[in-house]
């Protein structure tokens, strides 16, 4: 045993969770009693173990504890056809006694990630199952976090769950010619929960888990999972260029400040090292892909010591290639924008013109707030103005529409 | 994405819910409910109580002035809402559009503002 004062319980239970969960749903199937069976065992053990101490072989004990507890649900199920499944498997089997080795280390966070990720679930589903499963975070965090009422994510997670039973899938790696892009579900989600985090603030939602940090807590474990995988590194490397710079982007109360305005001696000098060293890895030894590029664009911002000391003609060019090989109209836009950086307001507003009529940014705020920037450039005062107003009413985010009026009424 | 479903209501649409077919209309929109609560989507709603009840606030000489009863102007009169978490303002749309009120007195669908998130800028 260690002893009681050993730190960061939790961490530990969040890092073993999902192994826990990938054992025992690999083992049993039943993905939905393995999970009930998971989290009973890592709230037994958050009871026990600072008092007690962590036992040896926690991962070993989690799932000794776990399996019984599945079994007991199943044998208060009284279902006969799961009674054989499980019963020939006496949890007491994971359990080492002390002073045997540890069992093999088998982690199938991996498999666990791709079945929360499943194609067959809604992206609000694969979110809160992959938060849940794999993040460790209860229902009530996630609820929080996303704003919504605890019993709409009980919900969400339930149905997923439903919904991996009613398809029977199976707890296994997708065949090896489905799993690059499996693969991308998987980094799609990570991303969606980042961006989601994303906060401007920190201050006033202490209860509020910080769902950025969350990804790239994630995003480091699939790294770990994957590391010859490019894209999973350019996506972590994304994650820590574009979180390095969060303290720099709040304001006092909601304000934001945008790029160029923010202090960048603010920005996190770790985080970036950190992100500028994978990506330059993943890129000197991996197929490029859409997430080292984007990261590889929060670069070139993270390395420049101003707004106007910027390398904008590389941006315009990784923007370009960006486009080529994942063609998405706000990766067009965020080009104009930096066209208009590099070669001035006129080009740019000539390069906005080509695309502002694509319907898939019809109603977009962004559209106008960089037809904003450019007239302000441009020095189109009237004009700049309308088009902030513009952009100001088009935005759902309070701080935006905050910064967006500022700026129109500053013109 | 969060929408608010607001509900309109003018004259002679809450006795719909009373009169003959109302029993059909509660359980439509019972079915639907349990529907929107099964897909996760629902986030909640409230439905107001009768607009005789109301106390309307005013600015007056630039302090503010209570009176009984709801807006005199208005002929539509706000009767409840649901707060819905979706894909897209087509889904909220589309769901605005088979809750039985539509069919009978105004709806609105309309984004709610978030205070986070947000991408550099």
């Amino acid at each position: 045993m260690t002893t009681p004062e050993t730190p960061d319980i939790e961490g530990l239970l969040r890092q073993l969770g999902p192994q826990v969960l990938g054992a025992l749903a690999r083992r049993h199937g039943q993905f939905e009693a393995c999970e009930d069976a998971t989290q009973e065992a890592l709230l037994a053990a958050a009871q026990r173990w600072p008092k007690q101490g962590i036992p040896d072989h926690p991962r070993g004990w989690l799932i000794a504890v776990a399996t019984r507890r599945l079994i007991d649900e199943v044998r208060a199920d009284s279902s006969r056809r799961a009674r054989e499944d499980v019963t020939g498997e006496p949890g007491e089997r994971y359990e080492p006694a002390p002073g045997e080795p540890q069992p093999p280390q088998h982690d199938d966070t991996l498999t666990l990630l791709f079945l929360c990720c499943h194609p067959a679930l809604t992206p609000a589903s694969q979110i809160a199952l992959t938060l849940r499963a794999v993040g460790g975070l209860t229902t009530a965090e996630i609820a929080s976090a996303f704003l919504v009422p605890e019993t709409t994510m009980a919900q969400r997670i339930s149905r997923a769950k439903q919904t991996i039973k009613a398809d029977g899938m199976q707890f296994e790696l997708p065949p090896p010619d489905q799993r690059a892009e499996r693969l991308r579900a998987v980094c799609h989600v990570l991303y969606l929960i980042f961006t989601e985090g994303h906060t401007t603030t920190a201050g006033p939602n202490l209860q509020r888990v910080e769902l950025a940090a969350e990804a790239i807590r994630l995003a480091r474990m699939l790294h770990r999972l994957l590391p010859a995988d490019g894209e999973t590194t350019g996506l972590l490397a994304l994650m820590l260029l574009t979180h390095a710079r969060r303290c720099a982007r709040a304001g006092p109360g909601t304000a934001l400040i945008p790029l160029a305005d923010q202090d960048r001696s603010l920005w996190q000098r770790q985080e970036i090292e950190q992100g500028l060293g994978l990506l330059e890895h993943a890129l000197t030894t991996a197929a490029i892909g859409p997430y080292q590029i984007q990261a590889a664009i929060a670069a070139v911002h993270c390395e420049a010591p101003s707004a106007e000391q910027t390398d904008w003609p590389q941006i315009v060019a990784l923007y370009t290639l960006l486009e080529r090989i994942a063609p998405n109209p706000v990766f067009a836009l965020n080009r104009v924008a930096a066209v208009a950086m590099a070669n001035g307001p006129e080009a740019g507003l000539a390069a906005l013109s080509m695309i502002e009529n694509d319907e898939r940014l019809a109603g977009h705020h962004r559209v106008e707030a960089v037809r904003a920037h450019m007239l302000e450039l441009a020095g189109d005062r009237t004009g700049a103005a309308v088009a902030y107003r513009a952009a100001a009413r088009l935005t759902t985010n309070l701080p935006e529409r905050c910064y967006l009026e500022a700026r129109a009424a500053g013109m | 994405m969060k929408y608010m479903l607001l509900i309109y209501d003018n004259a002679g649409t809450r006795e719909l819910f009373s009169g003959p077919g109302g029993e059909a209309l509660s359980e439509e929109i019972g079915a639907l409910m349990a529907e929107l609560t099964a897909s996760g989507e629902l986030a909640g709603g409230e439905a107001l109580a009768d607009p005789a009840q109301t106390r309307s606030i005013r600015p007056r000489g630039g302090a503010p002035v209570v009176t009984d009863g709801p807006l005199a102007e208005a002929k539509e009169l706000f009767g409840g809402y649901l707060i819905v978490d979706c894909e897209s303002i087509e889904r909220a749309t589309e769901i605005a559009l088979r809750w039985p009120n539509a069919r009978f007195a105004a709806m609105e669908v309309r984004p709610i503002m978030n205070a986070g998130g947000g991408q550099d800028i």
